[in-house]
């Protein structure tokens, strides 16, 4: 009897710490009443604010840390202890500043613009698995909503360069536009491959399948080339530096936010740092086994030892390496020419992706991976 | 999982913001307000596909109408001086024409709701790995298969990628001073070096 009680108290301590995500407790919860789904609106809304808050802020502070580092200088060191606050005050003076639409803009389209921009990023935010037990949402067709999702996304910027009634931000929407669409391909193309190694579109059965090596070496070539393929595309559909024609401000002003100023253009810049972390995250999830621990073969104590750092300080930790790597692009590459950028993309990622497919395909098919893979 | 009451509230506010963003897209006077609101009617309609559990369907409206076709709208929009073509005042005729039609499929549709039996379905209740089936079917060369339509379509796309190409492909003319290559490959310029008078470019004689 005494083990039968242990038995008990044993499966409701496991079920208890299955890995559930989010939703699909929000969702068990409101079986009976409509107000408790309401009160989870509520609350994922809060929570979501917060986080987006904090995470921009905490990577515009780390972004001017590391462009001060790379150029011999201090970076923001008044506000607060190193210069915490300085973000802080920073967004404070965007809040408060006059939100201006110009006279000749469309204002309808002036004022959605923003939201629409942030609005991708905060989507993508809720399909990442953080840890075994924190994910908002398990799509089984996670990768295809990604890039679903993700074509989405030039409309905020097309909108917001269209609706200002100004030729630099006009130029600069288009820009974006082109280079976001174009890029996209070689993004899926890479996401594809992953598909492939792991058998499935969902982010946490892609976690699984890294159980037994990340796919960035477990792939052979192919792996580490789709990592590359899609690091260089996200920089470039994250509109930044060596692919910030968008912005150009040495010759567009601002681009497709010239006309934007206050809160509005406060909207603009945390989505793109959101996005940072976003894209980040995916390439973590996808080539760098997400939350799953470090291991190499054989090494026992090794490995039990990496296993003592929780999944979300993995998590984590590989998300920050790939920003500081996004950040280093920044300070090391100078910033291409509209018809480099073509060439780039459509005369070499895009073949390379297509023969990268095509390799993987083959080492799929030929189970010719490094390691042995788990159920197969 | 989720309540009767909750899926009627996400139904209805769902339906109702569709039937509000498709009406914008009829009746905005903008070209691109009118775009934004087709797209608005399409991603929601994923919505009442998810709520259909057919979230791969969902997923590809949005990749497919969302992403490409709708952010190619507001490309040929954005392209044209689509402030200049506003057609603030259709004809007469055309306005008759054009309530008429509506008004009759209207009455077709509401007499093809009206008389049609809806019929449970079953597969519903089973959530299944749709992903994997739809791989399958698309590959399988049996009877149910459909791998003939597959290779068609993906056939269709090549000649289509292929025509593009080949239409937006921009023969340069003869006496072109640069290549839109620019020092890329580091050409070297192929024509003599050019000589401007006042009306025409021609070649030097040296």
């Amino acid at each position: 009897m005494n083990t039968a009680l242990i038995n008990m108290a044993m499966q409701t301590t496991l079920a208890a710490i299955e890995p559930r995500t989010i939703a699909q407790r929000a969702a068990e919860s409101a079986h009976e009443n409509l107000w408790i789904t309401a009160g989870y609106f509520l609350a994922a809304i809060v929570g979501v604010a917060l986080l987006l808050s904090f995470l921009g802020m905490a990577l515009i502070y780390i972004e001017r840390k590391v462009a001060a580092a790379f150029q011999c200088r201090i970076g923001p060191n008044r506000v607060g202890p190193w210069g915490l606050l300085q973000t802080v005050a920073d967004t404070l003076k965007l809040v408060f500043k006059e939100d201006f639409v110009p006279q000749m803009a469309d204002r309808t389209l002036h004022m959605i613009a923003p939201f629409l921009a942030l609005l991708v990023p905060v989507v993508l935010l809720a399909l990442i698995p953080y840890s075994p037990a924190l994910q908002v949402a398990d799509l089984n067709i996670g990768i295809l909503f990604i890039t679903a999702i993700g074509g989405f996304g030039v409309m905020g910027i097309l909108i917001a360069g269209w609706s200002s009634n100004n030729k630099w931000s006009m130029i600069g929407a288009m820009r974006a536009g082109a280079q976001i669409i174009s890029y996209e391909l070689s993004a899926t193309l890479a996401l594809l491959v992953v598909v492939l190694f792991s058998g499935t579109m969902s982010l946490t059965g892609i976690v699984q399948s890294q159980e037994d090596g990340w796919w960035i070496w477990r792939g052979h070539a192919a792996g580490l080339c789709a990592f590359i393929i899609y690091l260089v595309a996200s920089t470039a559909e994250l509109n930044r530096t060596p692919f910030d024609i968008p912005e150009g401000e040495s010759e567009l002003t601002a681009g497709f936010h010239t006309e934007y100023s206050g809160l509005r253009f406060a909207f603009f810049f945390l989505a793109e740092f959101i996005n940072m972390f976003t894209v980040s995250a995916l390439t973590a999830t996808l080539f760098l086994g997400g939350w799953m621990p470090f291991h190499i073969g054989d090494w026992t104590s090794f490995n039990s030892a990496m296993d003592a750092i929780p999944p979300s300080i993995w998590f984590l930790g590989k998300v920050t390496a790939i920003i500081f790597v996004i950040m280093w692009f920044r300070w090391t590459f100078p910033r291409l020419r509209v018809d480099q950028l073509m060439h780039l993309e459509w005369k070499v990622l895009l073949p390379i992706g297509f023969a990268n497919l095509f390799i993987a395909a083959i080492i799929v098919l030929a189970n010719a991976y490094p390691y042995p893979v788990a159920g197969q | 999982m989720i309540s009767d009451a909750t899926y009627t509230v996400m139904f209805y506010g769902l339906s109702a913001t569709v039937i509000l963003l498709a009406l914008l897209a009829v009746n905005a006077r903008q070209l691109l307000r009118a775009a934004l609101g087709l797209m608005g009617m399409l991603a929601l309609s994923a919505g009442l596909y998810v709520m259909l559990r057919a979230e791969f369907l969902a997923g590809v409206q949005i990749l497919v109408y969302v992403g490409g076709i709708v952010v190619l709208i507001v490309f040929a929009i954005m392209l044209t001086r689509s402030s200049e073509l506003l057609e603030d005042h259709p004809a007469k005729l055309t306005r008759i024409l054009g309530a008429t039609f509506s008004i009759m499929f209207m009455l077709i549709a509401c007499y093809a709701l009206g008389t049609t039996k809806f019929t449970e379905s079953e597969s519903t209740q089973a959530v299944r790995d749709e992903v994997r089936d739809i791989g399958l079917a698309l590959l399988d060369r049996g009877a149910n298969g459909y791998l003939l339509p597959f290779e068609a379509i993906s056939l269709l796309l090549l000649v289509a990628v292929i025509g593009g190409t080949v239409v937006a492909r921009k023969t340069p003319p003869k006496h072109q001073p640069f290549t839109t290559g620019g020092d890329l490959r580091g050409e070297t310029v192929a024509h003599p070096p050019l000589v401007q008078d006042d009306e025409h470019v021609v070649e030097s004689k040296s």
